[in-house]
């Protein structure tokens, strides 16, 4: 039997209409090029806004590891040889000294219960004792201030080339040169330390649960204990470190005013007037704040409450300090005239009196008060400048200072420092200042320049994405493209060239450089260029009426509505925080929304057929479908189909809610949240058990979607049962092993002595199939279709064509299958059962959009949106650092290896994004029959769908940038908001790429071309 | 536009982006349909008779009157007054063809054991919607209770309607539509009592049913 001639006597088509097929397939594949071309434009304009932005707001320093060494030349003899540190949290300086009862601020609760410091400073007439304010710099958390108190640097969010979770300091600091000099540091206090400290401190240490600020008395007592214990009785310690955390406790839970806060204030004072009594001659005692705190108790800010702390440096030896004027050390009106030095400048001080090399990325001065000679006093400024110079020539930092700095360097070297030691002083000093300032100028600011124009870029950016892909018709974007691409380049190119002659006759301004600049030149040049195009025909006005009339139906609006939310979730850090929630919480309700409209049919008009505005091709199809058959999307919903609606709905609620039980809680989510995402649950056997029945299920699922149009055909078995059920299968076996280890069962499989090794085979295999082969595959055109003949007889032409009205979508989820493939093998089984989840709530949402004729509505994108940003968080990921799942990154190698770890960490964190941004084209495709839409159109609104999709996220990016810029000095600022609008800057990043390169280019592109030329040559 | 085009008979040429040919037929069914589908039953549109004043003094109990916001008590409460409600001011404004039909006593009994059992499907929906699935079963059922019985109202003209008028949806809408907007407080970090499950959602109910019950009629 012939199958073509069979095949052509069914899709018999004139030569005419071969003709008129023939230009169409070419004016699509120039039209495919021209939209790849905008939209890799659209992209790149965005991800300029995005990098003005996290350059203006996320300045990064850049952390060498290098160790300042002992320079024998120069080294001086330890004054002391043990110190005892005391870190009292939250000592405020005005905690600290007497305040006048009748001064207008004076508060019973906090002032004049902590007098032993001052008692001891001023009573004390043979200078052993030294009371300083301390200025803290801003993020006045604790972490970030233990980090300044101990490198004598500047914290920055990001310290390049450190760790990111807040564990163990990499750069050079005190404890770490303590512990090169074989010195025994004991600690006792806030687990803080142990976190960032611990291969430096002694493993007697003592310390204790840090976060729970309702607990007043338990790290104290605790500290207090310790130092009881250890202060004399134990010989064995070089550095005693003890951190209270009581005072800071109280003022978070009720403020400083409160009579806590004076019982909390007379033990410390109890305590501290101890240690002076117990300590011996050899022993300097550093008794400091970390920060203050405002009125509230709360600390985190820069006001002047939260900078101001105490400094109290004590040796029972006379004569340890050189004193200054009395009238430096005044404590009138709060002790707001009162010397003061600052926290960086801790460090070298310590360090110059314990006999240490300074470390390494200091940037603080020694503590003037601490040399008790002149000679002294030049041999400790030479060891400061010589480690600041060093500093700076290692990390090649330049500045517009350096007409400063490099005169003053050389005029420091001129200076012989033994001879004239106030001279030398003097320029050092003033060397120190200026650096200081450069570098806080390069790392501590925000640059606001840069932060608004990169919000103001992608604020442009978001009315370009919507006029180009929603507002304007497709059909006139069709044939508008050729128009955009030209336009584009040229401005791209005039741009430049003007803003480069500006900057050239005039200045440029001080937040670009010439690269910037460039950046900064292309964008205006992509926002001309596409408004140049847009302006020509068409008006502002009558594109905010489009604007206007795309809202207007019901299904639009609880869109824009589920939007709103969730970019307003920004505003507050408790809805952030809980954002997990929340998202599962609208996408339920979306469901809930489908199930209403099946169950009950409410009379909607289906405004979004009339809006959409394009020309309708439905009338008049080219192959002589049955007219009635084209115009089903405008019959009622029969029976059938609200049974099969409702029972959609259903499943996407039922699955919305399983899927939100999976949760690793952020630890802000506290006692709410019960982590269930864990890797006990991971590798115990009722969810090996769960993943072991998804080998069968989930093919059987998508099955089950597949054959609701008889589309379970010819390629599709291979895929679904074949592929996909043998690569869970092994997959399967890889993670179960990875349990067993986790486990630590013993492994003992016959044939296979190393599993290491069995294990990275497995996942090359699976990564490599998943990822290249079965791509290879899907580009040859697996077709879902069968060519049913009832009759043997060749003359009848009896043949029906199954699987025919989702020949587009059955195709095309065959590549959705290959990705989620490779994204299941990179999560762990808990996530993976996410995915299984995921995939049926996909699914069952295009049915619905498909059934309730919202094909083009907003709606289908934002709800797909919504699915992608529940699964990220049910996948066992948060928005926060810690959170990134790295151990993943070693799936596929042993070290971290260029494109492997990437790719497995990328998978990982943003699978769920990479799936909807290829799925967002389905909402076209899927149920889409062959002959009815031209293939530009259904390009213009696969484009149109992505754009939604894209507006989505650039619409959470926007939120997230606005936000963080208020609230860049809220005391979650680096907890919360930052790392989301990380998340939400690499999420939108992503999901242009895959929109761009994998739907619109690779996808697209070719599946169109593909079934047309099956269907017409 | 489609209000012009309501009256119009015949189909006249005109040029637009529209690709929705049937809009004419689909108008026309829909005004066949009007008389069809709805008899005339509706609410009077009286805001003095239908303003249910006992929600108001329950919200005022229970917010500031209660200790601990008891919510049982306040169930305790709710069930004899909406029966109340529903005999003295709701059914009598409810008409019925052309006239109101006296309130049917045996089936307000029924219709309290029929909204006993509807806390049950309201606590599945409340679960869905992401209240905890094993801990705090008892605060839900209690919350899904307080929906139950402030649809009684509409629950009783539904059984009256035989269940043929779609009128009622809006007053179970407005009920469930207060619950939803009052998660909004849920997640603020404020650390107060009135935050705890189910407070602010049975406080958001109850509004949603104060404005469902004042302006039901209107819509």
């Amino acid at each position: 039997m012939d199958e073509k001639t069979i095949k052509k006597s069914i899709l018999s088509s004139s030569n005419d209409e071969k003709i008129i097929y023939k230009s169409r397939i070419k004016k699509f594949q120039k039209n495919h090029k021209f939209y790849i071309i905008l939209l890799v434009f659209i992209a790149i304009l965005q991800f300029i806004s995005i990098a003005f932005f996290t350059r203006g707001f996320l300045l990064s320093r850049h952390v060498l590891d290098n160790i300042s060494s002992q320079n024998e030349t120069s080294k001086l003899p330890p004054r002391f040889n043990k110190a005892v540190i005391l870190v009292i949290d939250a000592l405020r300086f005005d905690f600290a000294i007497p305040v006048n009862e009748s001064h207008s601020n004076y508060n019973l609760n906090y002032h004049n219960n902590i007098l032993s410091l001052y008692d001891s400073f001023a009573s004390d007439k043979d200078a052993s004792s030294l009371l300083l304010k301390f200025i803290a710099d801003p993020p006045t958390t604790t972490l970030q201030r233990l980090k300044g108190l101990t490198t004598g640097s500047l914290p920055t969010f990001i310290d390049a080339g450190s760790n990111f979770d807040g564990t163990v300091i990499e750069e050079d600091n005190f404890l770490k040169q303590l512990h090169l000099a074989n010195k025994t540091v004991k600690f006792a206090g806030d687990d803080t330390w142990m976190a960032l400290f611990h291969p430096f401190l002694s493993n007697d240490s003592f310390p204790l649960e840090s976060l729970n600020v309702w607990d007043l008395d338990t790290v104290d007592n605790g500290v207090m204990d310790y130092f009881h214990d250890h202060l004399q009785q134990d010989k064995e310690w070089d550095v005693m470190i003890g951190h209270m955390l009581g005072i800071d406790h109280v003022g978070h839970k009720y403020g400083p005013d409160h009579f806590t806060m004076r019982e909390k204030q007379i033990q410390v004072d109890q305590f501290i007037d101890w240690i002076l009594k117990s300590i011996d001659d050899d022993t300097l005692l550093v008794i400091l704040g970390d920060h203050g705190m405002d009125h509230t108790g709360n600390h985190g800010g820069d006001s002047i409450d939260e900078l101001e702390s105490t400094l109290f440096l004590y040796s029972k030896k006379p004569d340890m300090w050189r004193l200054k004027e009395t009238s430096n050390y005044n404590i009138d009106n709060l002790g707001h005239d009162y010397r003061s030095v600052r926290q960086i400048d801790l460090v070298s001080s310590l360090a110059l009196l314990m006999g240490q090399p300074i470390p390494f990325n200091n940037l603080g001065w020694p503590i003037d008060e601490i040399a008790r000679n002149d000679r002294e006093w030049s041999q400790f400024v030479n060891s400061a400048i010589s480690q600041l110079q060093l500093y700076k020539d290692t990390m090649q930092i330049h500045h517009g200072n350096d007409e400063i700095l490099e005169p003053l360097a050389k005029n420091i070297s001129n200076t012989p420092p033994t001879s004239d030691p106030e001279k030398f002083v003097k320029l050092g000093h003033k060397y120190q200042k200026v650096f200081l300032q450069t570098c806080e100028e390069l790392w501590a600011k925000f640059d606001y320049y840069s932060i608004a124009t990169g919000i103001t870029l992608l604020a442009t950016s978001l009315v370009l994405l919507i006029s180009i892909t929603k507002l304007i018709p497709s059909i006139v974007v069709n044939q508008m493209v050729p128009e955009f691409v030209p336009g584009i380049i040229i401005m791209v190119l005039v741009t430049n060239l003007c803003f480069h002659g500006i900057f050239y006759v005039y200045q440029q301004p001080s937040f670009v450089d010439q690269f910037w600049g460039t950046l900064l030149a292309t964008a205006i040049g992509i926002i001309i260029g596409c408004y140049i195009t847009i302006f020509d025909r068409y008006n502002f006005i009558w594109i905010a009426m489009r604007l206007g009339e795309t809202l207007a139906d019901y299904w639009s609006r609880i869109a824009v509505m589920f939007m709103i939310i969730h970019a307003l979730l920004f505003t507050s850090n408790s809805f952030t925080i809980w954002e997990d929630r929340i998202v599962a919480f609208l996408l339920s309700t979306f469901g809930m929304l489908t199930l209403y409209e099946f169950v009950f049919l409410p009379k909607r008009q289906s405004t979004t057929a009339l809006l959409t505005a394009t020309i309708s091709e439905k009338e008049g199809t080219t192959s002589g479908v049955n007219p009635s058959t084209a115009n089903s999307n405008y019959l009622p919903l029969t029976r059938f189909a609200r049974l099969l609606g409702g029972y959609h709905s259903a499943v996407l609620i039922i699955f919305t809610r399983l899927a939100s039980m999976i949760t690793i809680c952020r630890e802000e989510q506290g006692e709410y949240c019960i982590p269930t995402f864990n890797n006990q649950n991971n590798s115990s056997w009722w969810v090996l058990g769960l993943c072991f029945l998804m080998i069968f299920i989930l093919p059987a699922c998508i099955t089950g979607y597949y054959n609701l149009t008889s589309s379970y055909q010819a390629a599709a078995p291979i895929w679904i049962n074949v592929f996909l059920k043998g690569i869970l299968g092994l997959n399967f076996v890889y993670w179960s092993l990875t349990s067993l280890e986790n486990n630590s069962a013993v492994i003992a499989i016959p044939f296979l002595r190393d599993v290491t090794i069995f294990k990275f085979t497995l996942a090359r295999i699976i990564a490599g199939f998943s990822l290249i082969a079965s791509n290879v595959g899907w580009l040859m055109g697996p077709l879902c279709i069968k060519l049913n003949i009832h009759n043997t007889d060749v003359k009848s032409h009896e043949a029906t064509i199954l699987g025919y009205t989702n020949i587009y979508g059955s195709e095309f989820f065959l590549l959705v299958i290959n990705v989620l493939m490779s994204i299941l093998l990179f999560n762990k089984p808990l996530a993976q059962l996410s995915y299984f989840l995921m995939c049926n709530q996909l699914l069952s949402i295009l049915e619905i959009i498909d059934l309730l004729k919202l094909k083009e509505n907003i709606i289908g994108p934002i709800a797909l949106g919504l699915l992608s940003y529940q699964h990220f968080f049910t996948t066992g990921h948060q928005a926060t650092i810690p959170s990134v799942q790295w151990d993943i990154g070693f799936m596929l190698s042993e070290k971290i290896t260029f494109p492997f770890t990437q790719i497995a960490i990328i998978l990982n964190t943003f699978g769920p994004h990479i799936l909807v941004s290829l799925s967002v084209a389905l909402l076209t495709l899927w149920s889409q029959p062959p002959d009815v839409l031209k293939p530009q159109t259904l390009l213009g609104r696969i484009v149109s769908n992505c754009g939604i999709l894209l507006t989505y996220n650039t619409i959470l990016c926007l939120s997230s940038f606005i936000w963080v810029t208020h609230f860049r000095r809220h005391l979650m600022v680096w907890k919360i908001f930052c790392p989301r609008f990380i998340f939400a800057s690499l999420s939108l990043i992503v999901t242009q790429l895959v929109v761009a390169f994998g739907t619109i280019a690779f996808a697209s592109g070719r599946l169109i071309k593909h079934i047309n030329d099956i269907f017409w040559k | 536009m489609p209000a012009k085009k309501r009256t119009r008979k015949t189909v006249k040429k005109t040029v637009s982006f529209s690709d929705d040919t049937t809009l004419t037929t689909h108008q026309n069914r829909e005004k066949k349909n009007v008389d069809h589908d709805r008899p005339p039953v509706y609410v009077r549109k009286t805001p003095l008779m239908t303003f249910p004043y006992h929600l108001v003094a329950l919200l005022y109990y229970y917010v500031f009157v209660s200790s601990n916001f008891n919510t049982v008590k306040l169930l305790s409460f709710l069930i004899p007054t909406q029966v109340a409600y529903l005999v003295l001011q709701f059914n009598k404004c409810t008409v019925y063809g052309n006239k109101i039909i006296k309130i049917n006593y045996s089936l307000t009994i029924i219709c309290l054991g029929v909204t006993f059992l509807l806390s049950f499907p309201t606590m599945l929906l409340t679960i869905l919607f992401g209240a905890p699935l094993m801990d705090l079963l008892w605060e839900t059922w209690l919350l899904s209770l307080h929906f139950a019985f402030l649809a009684y109202p509409a629950v009783y003209s539904v059984f009256n309607c035989d269940f043929k008028v779609g009128l009622w949806k809006k007053y179970f809408i407005f009920i469930v539509v207060g619950g939803w907007i009052s998660c909004v407080v849920i997640p603020l970090d404020w650390d107060r009592d009135w935050q705890n499950w189910p407070i602010p959602i049975v406080v958001g109910g109850y509004l949603g049913a104060l404005v469902g019950y004042t302006i039901g009629a209107y819509i």
